[in-house]
């Protein structure tokens, strides 16, 4: 594959070599979780919404990843799920609904409409997916307004759930980020073993040649109509996630703009990769809020620079940041005049490739 | 029948604003085999440009050739500088890229005109004419006129010109293209900066009537892209029938169906595009592709 920039490896075959040692991941994770539950105990009422948020849409982020880095199938209509995941979650609450119920009526009901969708839009090839994804927003709000009697109409819906439990001795808020981070790392771990057996390589398979998919036995309208249905659940999730962080749900939830801002976050975070989703959401919430302190009607031209930028830049997203940080000080000691031979390698199998890649690396040294 | 030809005109006239953008994405399409979802937003900051000169005093029709010449050039320069390093790799990429210029380009006519509502001078009177008993605003010929005017002038580019045969002849077979002689990167930019100067010209038709703002045209380029698709993405003529078809279809549901009525109406060309995709992959007009592996 000699296409460096187009077809993102995964983050597995771009962390650098120390990751590769068990005590440092295990030592990683560790601190990760530690520093992730004792956050709202040490933070601002504000700080602990906005990190909530955080992992509410890096689940949304993740799903888009599932179809469009790991399936390769641009999709523009994740605000939809997410929108409708929070309609459902609001319906839900609104009407007494036991909160499992709702949660998983909230993941089921966007995941069906995905479906529905993925048959018939996955029949066709190249963009169309992008291009019929793209009117679920658009169509979605004139729609979220029309049925005003179910949602609320253009003043949305206010609910008020997931209160504290009295045993626990929490600030709501933080009740709700510790529902919310669970619920998060659960997906997370679900999508992770998902990506990494069967389904995985099928769909890299899909993405890389679909001709080659169908040799090999493995159907690509099964496994784009798969992929699209999972994304679209993990849309309607992090739906529900956002309806227990924000507590409210309006036409512009899913407005073709958040769609767009979720492409973005997960390009920048980095396609096909699980940090990256991590990663995509915290830059969904942080950088327009950062962008919004110094100028807030700069926003949006700031987040079209910044994408942009990594696309020239860095096309694998944040996470491959250390690996094109370590290719280029590699550059920079051969001299000019030699080329690495590991550039972006085949995207499937990720593990083994890093390793190999990473040998290579030392020969050449 | 008054009211039916009164929907018809209006339909016409904004099918020929969706005809315009369907008719700048279809070259694109068929220049870089993109779909350049900034189409929409290039067209808004034309528009902000014509707007700009009408504020510093020139007549509205010079205004609004100077935006076009100018966003001529700007999409010749987009396709160099930006989409040319991205053209020839994996197409979900490149279309990415067009998404990250899409936000760029509505963020900064936000940041520089702000994301208040503008008014912008029509080219055409606001009376109308009786036709048949209908009343039909002198803007909603004007606007048919002009598109018609822009096709046939593109048309005969295509057809009858050195220019044209050049271009078509890139987009139909780009080796063999560049293998006669012809400069294929200067044809694409070519392609895209017309592309953008139809944008600009729907731009200015429409901004009017819909006020002026930053996401002016984001509805716009869904129902273009609708068209697009329904005409075969290769098929210019296609596009412009099926735009009008849409336009005047949807304009026609919302005034007969109550259940549609103005606010589900752009339901109607989606539903629209969501079948013929199922049905006809290769859109109306389009021919179908046979790959060899």
């Amino acid at each position: 594959m000699t296409t460096t920039q187009t077809s993102p490896a995964p983050a597995r075959a771009r962390l650098s070599e120390w990751w590769q040692r068990r005590w440092v991941r295990i030592a990683a994770v560790v601190l990760v979780a530690l520093i992730a539950l004792g956050a709202p105990l040490n933070l601002t009422q504000y700080a602990v919404y906005q990190v909530t948020m955080m992992a509410a849409f890096a689940v949304a982020v993740l799903g888009l990843n599932i179809i469009m880095g790991y399936g390769g199938q641009v999709s523009l209509g994740q605000a939809a799920f997410l929108g409708l995941g929070a309609y459902v979650s609001a319906y839900g609450v609104t009407h007494g609904w036991n909160i499992v119920l709702v949660f998983v009526a909230a993941c089921l009901v966007p995941a069906v409409v995905g479906w529905l969708i993925a048959l018939a839009a996955a029949r066709l090839r190249g963009l169309a997916i992008a291009m019929v994804t793209i009117t679920l927003p658009i169509v979605g709000i004139p729609l979220a307004r029309r049925f005003d009697e179910v949602t609320g109409g253009s003043g949305g819906l206010t609910v008020s759930f997931m209160q504290a439990p009295e045993w626990t001795g929490l600030a709501t808020d933080q009740w709700r980020y510790y529902v919310v981070l669970a619920v998060t790392v659960a997906f997370f771990l679900l999508a992770r073993n998902f990506l990494r057996g069967r389904m995985g390589r099928a769909l890299a398979i899909v993405r890389d040649n679909e001709s080659v998919a169908l040799a090999m036995g493995v159907s690509p309208y099964r496994y784009k109509v798969l992929a699209f249905t999972v994304s679209a659940l993990y849309g309607g999730c992090a739906g529900f996630l956002y309806l227990v962080g924000v507590q409210y749900v309006s036409p512009e939830t899913l407005s073709f703009a958040t769609s767009i801002n979720i492409l973005a976050a997960m390009v920048i975070g980095g396609s096909a990769s699980i940090l990256g989703s991590l990663l995509g959401g915290v830059y969904y919430v942080l950088v327009p809020f950062v962008a919004g302190q110094v100028n807030p009607s700069r926003a949006a031209m700031y987040s079209g620079i910044i994408l942009l930028v990594i696309l020239f830049v860095l096309p694998g997203g944040l996470t491959s940041l250390p690996r094109a940080l370590r290719r280029l000080r590699r550059r920079r000691d051969d001299g000019p005049g030699t080329r690495s031979t590991a550039a972006a390698g085949p995207a499937d199998d990720g593990g083994t490739q890093a390793e190999a890649s990473s040998q290579t690396e030392r020969q050449q040294r | 029948m008054e009211r039916f030809v009164q929907l018809a005109v209006d339909g016409l006239a904004t099918g020929s604003i969706y005809a315009l953008l369907a008719l700048a994405i279809v070259l694109v399409h068929r220049a870089t085999g993109l779909i350049n979802f900034a189409q929409g937003s290039m067209a808004v900051f034309s528009t902000y440009v014509a707007f700009a000169f009408v504020q510093s005093g020139l007549p509205v029709w010079l205004a609004i050739v100077c935006a076009v010449v100018g966003s001529f050039v700007f999409g010749a320069f987009v396709e160099r500088v930006v989409i040319r390093r991205f053209e020839g790799g994996s197409h979900d990429v490149a279309v990415v890229v067009t998404v990250g210029l899409f936000v760029l380009l509505a963020g900064l006519s936000g940041t520089i005109w702000s994301y208040n509502h503008r008014e912008f001078p029509s080219l055409f009177p606001l009376e109308s004419v009786s036709v048949g008993g209908a009343h039909v605003g002198l803007r909603n010929l004007g606007t048919i006129v002009v598109t018609i005017l822009v096709m046939g002038l593109l048309q005969l580019l295509f057809l009858k010109t050195k220019l044209g045969l050049a271009l078509r002849a890139v987009s139909g077979a780009p080796t063999s293209a560049a293998l006669s002689g012809i400069p294929v990167g200067r044809m694409l930019m070519i392609g895209w900066g017309l592309a953008a100067a139809l944008g600009a010209v729907g731009g200015a038709l429409v901004a009017p009537k819909l006020f002026l703002t930053p996401s002016m045209l984001d509805f716009v380029l869904v129902y273009a892209l609708a068209a697009a698709i329904l005409g075969g993405l290769d098929s210019p003529v296609g596009a412009v029938v099926a735009a009008w078809f849409i336009g005047v279809a949807e304009n026609l549901a919302g005034g007969y169906i109550p259940f549609i009525g103005d606010d589900l109406k752009i339901a109607v060309p989606m539903a629209l595009m969501f079948l013929i995709l199922v049905i006809r992959p290769q859109g109306l007009f389009g021919r179908k592709q046979v790959v060899r592996v």
